[in-house]
This record gives C-alpha cells, sequence and structure tokens, in this order.
C-alpha cells in the first residue's frame, strides 16, 4: 500500500516530567533519568500511590510569548501552546508566515483537558447546592479547547480536530494528520497530544489499581502498574516537498500508520494480543518495510502485570524469531504514563532516537520476569544507527495505534 | 476500462446503512415517519428537575428499552451514552443487511464523535470522590468516564476489530468523525467503518448550558427551537445517537446492496474565534465549504440542499444564513434544520446524516421545525416537507469556538 506522498517531521516541541525543552529530553532519555516522583499539584493523601511524572513549576509565561492571551486557559491548554511554540521555532516557522495560515491545520489527542481547574468548581457545586459555583472556571473543560486555543492564538484556517481514545488519542491524531497532507486537506499540520495531571484521573487509575504505589517497572518480575505523567508533545509535520523547498531541517519520516480494535474488554487487553498484533501489522502493511526492516521497537509498556505480557506476546507474533534481536524499550519509566499524549510523547522520543542515534532505556528494572523475555534495553542506553522505529499505543476501550518512523533520506528507507 | 472502473468503484465511499436513536424515535422508519410528517421531539424536560433553572424544554430520547438490542451480559456494564450508539450501530448494521463473522470483523470499524461524553457518569464520579474520597470510588465506573467509552462499549457488543477511535471536537464532533472514516475507507484500512455522533442530556450538563446562557429563552420570550427564524431565541438541548455504515461502492455492488448516497467528499476548517462563542464571521463556513466542494469535485451550482448547522442560537444562524446569501449568489439551495425537531446535540451531524439519507431515498426534504418568518430571503424548507430529487447535497457542521466540517453527498 504505502502513501503516495512522503510525510517529514520538521519540528517538535515538548514539555514532561523529564524536560522543558526537546534538547534536554533527548539528554534526559540518554541518561535514563527518571522524572517520577512526588506529586505536588494536588493533594495525593488517601490514594493508593502519591508519585508521577509531573511536570514540576511550570510557569506559562516562561514559553509562551506575552501577544497570546493566556486568560481562562487550562493546564492543557498553556502546555500545548507552550509546546506548539516551541515546535513552529524548530520548524523555522515561528511566527508562522501569513501565507502558510491556510493551509495549516492542528489535530490533537486530547485527555483530563480542564478537569484540574474544574474540580474547585465540582467541590464547590456538590458542596453548597451550587451557589458559589463559578461556571465559567469550566470554560476550558473539555480537550478540544486546546486545540481551538491553538488555532485561535495562531490565526490557523486549516484543518481542526481532536481525538480522545484514552492512551492512544496523541498517536491517532498524528496518524490522521498525516493523512490529511497525504489527502492535500492541508500542507502543514500541528499535531501531538496534552494530558494535564488531574485528582479526577489519578483517582480513576487509583481506583482501578493500575498503579504502581513506587516507581513504574516496565517489564520487570515485580512490576505492580503504571506511573502516570502529564505531558505536551507536539510535532509540525508536513510533505517532503514543502520541507525540501523551505530548506527546513527534516528529523525524519513517517512511514506507518496502524489502527485496530480488541474488541473484548474495556480495561484489559486481550491476552492473545489480537489486537496490537494486528495494530503493528497494519501499520507496516501501511509502511511498505517488511517485518525485517524494524530497527527498535519503544513499547506502550505501562508496566501493568498484562499490558507487558501481551505486548510482548503480540511482538513475538508479528516478528518470530528476530522479536528476540530487536531492542524493545518503555520510556514510560522516565517520563511516566502521559495517556492522551502517550503516542505523541512517545513519537517524539522515536525520532530522537532516530535523529541522535541512541536507544533510549528501560529504567527501574530489577528482575526479570519469563513471560518477558525479549532485550527490553534495561543497561542504560545505547548507541546505535537506527533507520526505523516502531511505537505502539493500546488504550483502554481497546483502541490500539501503531506508527512506525523512519530516518530520512533521498530514496525512501523502505527501498534501501 | 474493466480495471479503472474497480479502482474508482473502492476509491468511492456510500452509504448503506442508517441507525439512530432519537428524541424523534428509534429505527429509520418511526425517525423518518416523524421527521418528514414535522413533528417535534421537543418537549418539557422529564428525566430531572428544571422548576429552579432559567430553561424547561428538552429533546429526550424516550421510550428507549436497550435490551431490544443490546445482549443482556454487555448492557450491565454500559452506561446511557454506550447503549444509544450501541444500538445505532446494531440498528446501522442491520439495515446495511451485514452480518458480523469470524471472516470479517477485522475489517469492520468504528469511529464515533462526541461533545461531551458521559456527563452523567463524570458528575457521579466526581460527586464520590469529592464527597466520600479516593477509597469510596467506584472502578466499575471508570471505563465510562472516558470519551472513547462508548465506541469501546459498541465494539464488543457487535465484535468490530477494524478501526476504532473517538472524535470529539464540540459541535463538528460527527462531521469530524464521518469525514476520517470515510478517509480510512479510502485508505483501505477497512471494509466498513459505522460513523456518527452520540451525547446526552444529563442534569448537570444542562444546568451548565442553562448557566453558560447557551439554551432559549434568551433575552425573553416564549421558550423555544426556531432555527433561522427571525424571533428566535437560543436553542433547545437534545440528545441522541446517529450512525451511518459506509463502505466503499465497490464493496456495496459486490453484496447487492443499494445505497442510499455516497459521500462525495470533505472539507475542514478553522476561523480564528473566542473560545466557546459561536462564530460571527462567515469567512470560516465560506473557506470550508468551498474545500468540500473541491473535494468532491463538483461546484457550488451542484449543491441542492443544504442540512444546515443552525439550532435557534441569534450568533450562529446569522452566520450561516449571510454565508450562504454571499456563497449562493443568484441559485439558492433549499436549506433546512432539523435541529428544530431534534434540539442541538452537538454531535448531532450523525443524526442529521441519517436525515440526509434518508432524504435523498425519500426525494423529500426534511422541514425545519419552529421555522416561520425566514430571517433573510433564502429557499428555506420551512414547516411543510420539500418534495424534491436530491442530486448533491451539503451537511454543514459549525461548531463554537471556530471549527468547521463540510460533507457533501451525492446520489
Amino acid at each position: 500500500m504505502g502513501s503516495k506522498k512522503r510525510i517529514v517531521i520538521t519540528g517538535m516541541g515538548t514539555l514532561n516530567a523529564l524536560a522543558g525543552n526537546v534538547a534536554d529530553f533527548a539528554t534526559a532519555l540518554q541518561k535514563g533519568q527518571c522524572g517520577i516522583k512526588a506529586i505536588d499539584l494536588f493533594d495525593t493523601t488517601g490514594f493508593r500511590s502519591q508519585t508521577g511524572g509531573q511536570i514540576k513549576n511550570f510557569v506559562a509565561g516562561d514559553y509562551i510569548p506575552s501577544d497570546f492571551s493566556i486568560k481562562r486557559m487550562s493546564r492543557a491548554d498553556k502546555l500545548s501552546l507552550a509546546a506548539t511554540v516551541q515546535a513552529l521555532r524548530d520548524a523555522g516557522l515561528y511566527p508562522l508566515p501569513h501565507k502558510f495560515k491556510e493551509e495549516t491545520g492542528i489535530v490533537l489527542g486530547g485527555g483530563a483537558g480542564g478537569l484540574l481547574e474544574a474540580e474547585p468548581f465540582y467541590r464547590d457545586y456538590l458542596n453548597r447546592d451550587g451557589r458559589n459555583a463559578k461556571f465559567s472556571t469550566l470554560s476550558s473543560l473539555f480537550c478540544a479547547s486546546s486545540a481551538d486555543r491553538i488555532a485561535s492564538a495562531l490565526g490557523l484556517t486549516g484543518p481542526k480536530s481532536t481525538f480522545m481514545t484514552a492512551c492512544s488519542a496523541g498517536a491517532t491524531a498524528i496518524g490522521c494528520a498525516r493523512d490529511l497532507i497525504v489527502n492535500d486537506d492541508a500542507s502543514i499540520m500541528i499535531t501531538g497530544g496534552v494530558e494535564p495531571m488531574s485528582r479526577l484521573t489519578y483517582a480513576a487509575f487509583n481506583a482501578l489499581k493500575s498503579v504502581d504505589p513506587e516507581t513504574c517497572r516496565p517489564f520487570d518480575k515485580e512490576r505492580a502498574g503504571l506511573s502516570l505523567g502529564e505531558a505536551a508533545a507536539i510535532l509540525i509535520l508536513e510533505s517532503l516537498g514543502s520541507a525540501l523547498q523551505r530548506g527546513a531541517k527534516i528529523y525524519g519520516e513517517i512511514l506507518g500508520y496502524g489502527i485496530t480494535c480488541d474488541s473484548y474488554h474495556m480495561t484489559a487487553p486481550d491476552e492473545q494480543a489480537s489486537g496490537a498484533v494486528r495494530s503493528m501489522q497494519a501499520a507496516l502493511q501501511d509502511s511498505g518495510l517488511s517485518s525485517e526492516q524494524i530497527d527498535y521497537i519503544n513499547a506502550h509498556g505501562t508496566a501493568t502485570p498484562v499490558n507487558d505480557v501481551t505486548e510482548t506476546r503480540a511482538i513475538k507474533v508479528v516478528f518470530g524469531k528476530r522479536a528476540y534481536s530487536i531492542p524493545v524499550s518503555s520510556t514510560k519509566s522516565m517520563h511516566a504514563h502521559t495517556l492522551g499524549a502517550s503516542g505523541a510523547l512517545e513519537a517524539v522520543v522515536s525520532i530522537l532516537a532516530i535523529q541522535q542515534g541512541f536507544i533510549p532505556p528501560t529504567i527501574n528494572y530489577r528482575q526479570s520476569d519469563p513471560a518477558c523475555d525479549l532485550d527490553y534495553v534495561t543497561s542504560g542506553s545505547r548507541r546505535a544507527d537506527l533507520r526505523t522505529v516502531l511505537s505502539n499505543s493500546f488504550a483502554f476501550g481497546g483502541n490500539n495505534t501503531t506508527l512506525i518512523f523512519g530516518k530520512y533520506s533521498e530514496k525512501g528507507t523502505a527501498h534501501e | 476500462m474493466n480495471d479503472r472502473r474497480q479502482i474508482d468503484n473502492a476509491q468511492r465511499v456510500v452509504v448503506t446503512g442508517t441507525g439512530m436513536v432519537t428524541p424523534l424515535g428509534i429505527g429509520r422508519k418511526e425517525f423518518g415517519r416523524r421527521l418528514f410528517a414535522g413533528e417535534t421531539g421537543i418537549a418539557e424536560i422529564s428525566s430531572f428537575d428544571t422548576s429552579r433553572l432559567s430553561s424547561h424544554l428538552g429533546a429526550e430520547v424516550t421510550g428507549f428499552h436497550p435490551r431490544d438490542f443490546i445482549s443482556v451480559k454487555n448492557i450491565r456494564r454500559m452506561d446511557r451514552i454506550s447503549l444509544m450508539a450501541a444500538a445505532s450501530a446494531r440498528l446501522a448494521l442491520d439495515d446495511a443487511g451485514m452480518q458480523i463473522t469470524d471472516a470479517n470483523r477485522d475489517r469492520v470499524g468504528i469511529v464515533l464523535g462526541t461533545a461531551f461524553g458521559a456527563t452523567d457518569i463524570t458528575a457521579q464520579f466526581l460527586q464520590t470522590l469529592f464527597k466520600e474520597g479516593p477509597s469510596a470510588v467506584n472502578p466499575i465506573l471508570v471505563p465510562n468516564t472516558v470519551m472513547n467509552a462508548a465506541a469501546g462499549h459498541t465494539s464488543i457488543e457487535l465484535g468490530f476489530r477494524g478501526v476504532n477511535t473517538t472524535v470529539t471536537h464540540f459541535a463538528v464532533s460527527a462531521e469530524n468523525a464521518i469525514a476520517y472514516a470515510a478517509a480510512e475507507i479510502r485508505r483501505g484500512t477497512a471494509d466498513f467503518i459505522f460513523a456518527g455522533g452520540a451525547d446526552i442530556l444529563s442534569e448537570f450538563y444542562y444546568k451548565a448550558l442553562t448557566r453558560f446562557r447557551a439554551l432559549s429563552p434568551r433575552g425573553g420570550g416564549q421558550e423555544s427551537c426556531r432555527p433561522f427564524d427571525k424571533d428566535r431565541n437560543g436553542t433547545v438541548a437534545g440528545e441522541g445517537c446517529g450512525i451511518i455504515c459506509l463502505e466503499s461502492l465497490q464493496s456495496a455492488l459486490a453484496r447487492g446492496r443499494q445505497p442510499y448516497c455516497e459521500i462525495r467528499g470533505a472539507g475542514m476548517g478553522s476561523s480564528p474565534a473566542r473560545p466557546n462563542v459561536w462564530p460571527r464571521e462567515f469567512k470560516g463556513i465560506q473557506l470550508t465549504f468551498h474545500r468540500a466542494l473541491k473535494n468532491a469535485e463538483i461546484s457550488i451550482h451542484d449543491v441542492q440542499a443544504i442540512f444546515a448547522a443552525a439550532n435557534g442560537d441569534r450568533i450562529l444562524d446569522n452566520t450561516e444564513a449571510e454565508a450562504y446569501s454571499e456563497i449562493f449568489a443568484d441559485k439558492k439551495p433549499f436549506i433546512t434544520s432539523i435541529k428544530g425537531a431534534l434540539g442541538e446535540s452537538f454531535s448531532g451531524g450523525g443524526i442529521r446524516a441519517c436525515a440526509l439519507a434518508l432524504a435523498m431515498e425519500k426525494k423529500s426534504l426534511p422541514p425545519t421545525a419552529g421555522l416561520t418568518s425566514p430571517l433573510k430571503p433564502l429557499a428555506f424548507v420551512t414547516e411543510e416537507k420539500k418534495e424534491i430529487e436530491i442530486r448533491h447535497a451539503a451537511l454543514a457542521g459549525v461548531s463554537f469556538g471556530g471549527t468547521y466540517c463540510y460533507l457533501i453527498f451525492g446520489r
């Protein structure tokens, strides 16, 4: 199959628990640092866990130029606008030239939106019969508002949409954005995902007992759940022709996008791993690559007992014997699980790995699990010349998305 | 020559089924009969007390018995929005004459739009969290607080294992979902995609809408929903789900199915706007409409009917009417807004897509309930349906916050 038009990444921006920009993020990934620490964004008393991948000391004004009004923006809106400004600057598109505004669109993966800001509202609403509740605090409650705020701030008139499929939203947004350019619906797409921490999300994952009380340990025998995090991760996509014409720096290429459904259980993956297998196969088919051509797998690797063993099984089905010789790592061990942003954040990880020639590690790993017996890159990052990276995102609701990224070469990765 | 046609038919996306749970009835027969007869689904809200609120009307789904459509073992895990979505998808599946088997389920998907998701469950969850603390939170509620729950439950109930995602972008959620689904069919990643939108009325959500002064009666007068009317004074909140079955023309022909219509093209766009406010300028509509026409490879003169976004809001209806006055110089298409009968459910583009498909089949345009004195001299279908054989019609998606999606349907 494959797409007729080649789509490349020309800019990236991110704020997450490890770093407030792409350069520092790359350094932290190479060093194997851990961003999962005690949370101070809200009171965690009474919860199973007290840690997470929080963005500490975030001051919007440090990132967002003062000509943008951030009044009534949620944490999610500010984080995503901050990452967008970084990504556009990185792409040499800031301020966005007027001639591009009409053909530039935005597709994001959303999450908790303005829930953090809505919490005091709900409390007032419930406790005092609603009389003191300020409904204006709900003005950025829903996750679609981040794309609205960014598009309005930048004066965009291209396509705009938001996906909300929990942990795969960011990856799906990137796949959709790519296809909007392929289909000539836009020339440049701002895409990615944002997930702010909120008590509701924290309470939800704690109630499901799917969080590790300490720090998540992907693929470890004693793994006890995920660590929740927050992030904004934004990528600038454009056609290869447009990037070359502009003389833009090319980070890499989006080679494949696959999307499937487990149709099995709302919160547990299908143990036969059929949905995950088909998602990776669909992305491979879309890319025109064979499974032999994948150099590194950036796993979903949440560190829940069932995800890691299921994902391992799925990788073995897709890659056969070669599964044992492909490095697989879960960078969630460093930046935590950022839910709606995770597919986009891990896209940034994948592209940095290709661009800077390293495989990021799975940290916090202590004890091997017989059911998880692949090469999880557990003793620090490795130097490696990567041509391709496959990145998985699997979500509650059985939503699976796989993206494949490639090193940019004139001929195209599939033909080397 | 033969080969060439095969390729074309694989790239042409058609609608072969409709399914809906709406305030005007459940399933195409009842919905179609009442919609085209000019009945309204708007009445006093019955599911919660509105006596202390500034609005009292709503378009509620009544007489919905999930057991008629959904297996008992799955029902207990599902919330109201998921039940409506699963029932609508089941109806669309049956209407399309489809059977889900092990041979096809990996190539059957669902793309659902929802503006606000399960507002009832989220409020319930937060109430427990803040009143009783973290340990009292019921884990069973958790999966349903996430917006993709309805599509997830539906895929489990019906066994869809292909493309599955949820779009949430306020009042264009369903239109964006349908546009994305059509693109996925063309990309060849699925053989069938069920696409549309679902939203529900809940007490908390209704209260929030009244506090945001989004509902009729704004500025006094009688409470009502009157799209494009001079005397409109705000919209009325609605709920429901509408889902269409999409497949390639090649697939429909191979199955011997006569499609309702074809999705000829889509256009998406945005315009700088204040958050949560309907756009006052029509540039976004104009730009997006032209994108959709270009994508569909037809000219504006080919558009005979528009299923409008107008919902009775002072700003939205005026902007949309101004846009059409500007876009269509002399030969004006017929314009109808079924929100007059169904209220504003934000992801109502799914139900409107179903109505459009039925209109193509019935060779008739449904009326705009509540419209008696049009705000502009456009060819509105007022309180009587209009008999017309439609070759091309547009479905308008316009959202507060400045987001647009126009879909062009062809016979």
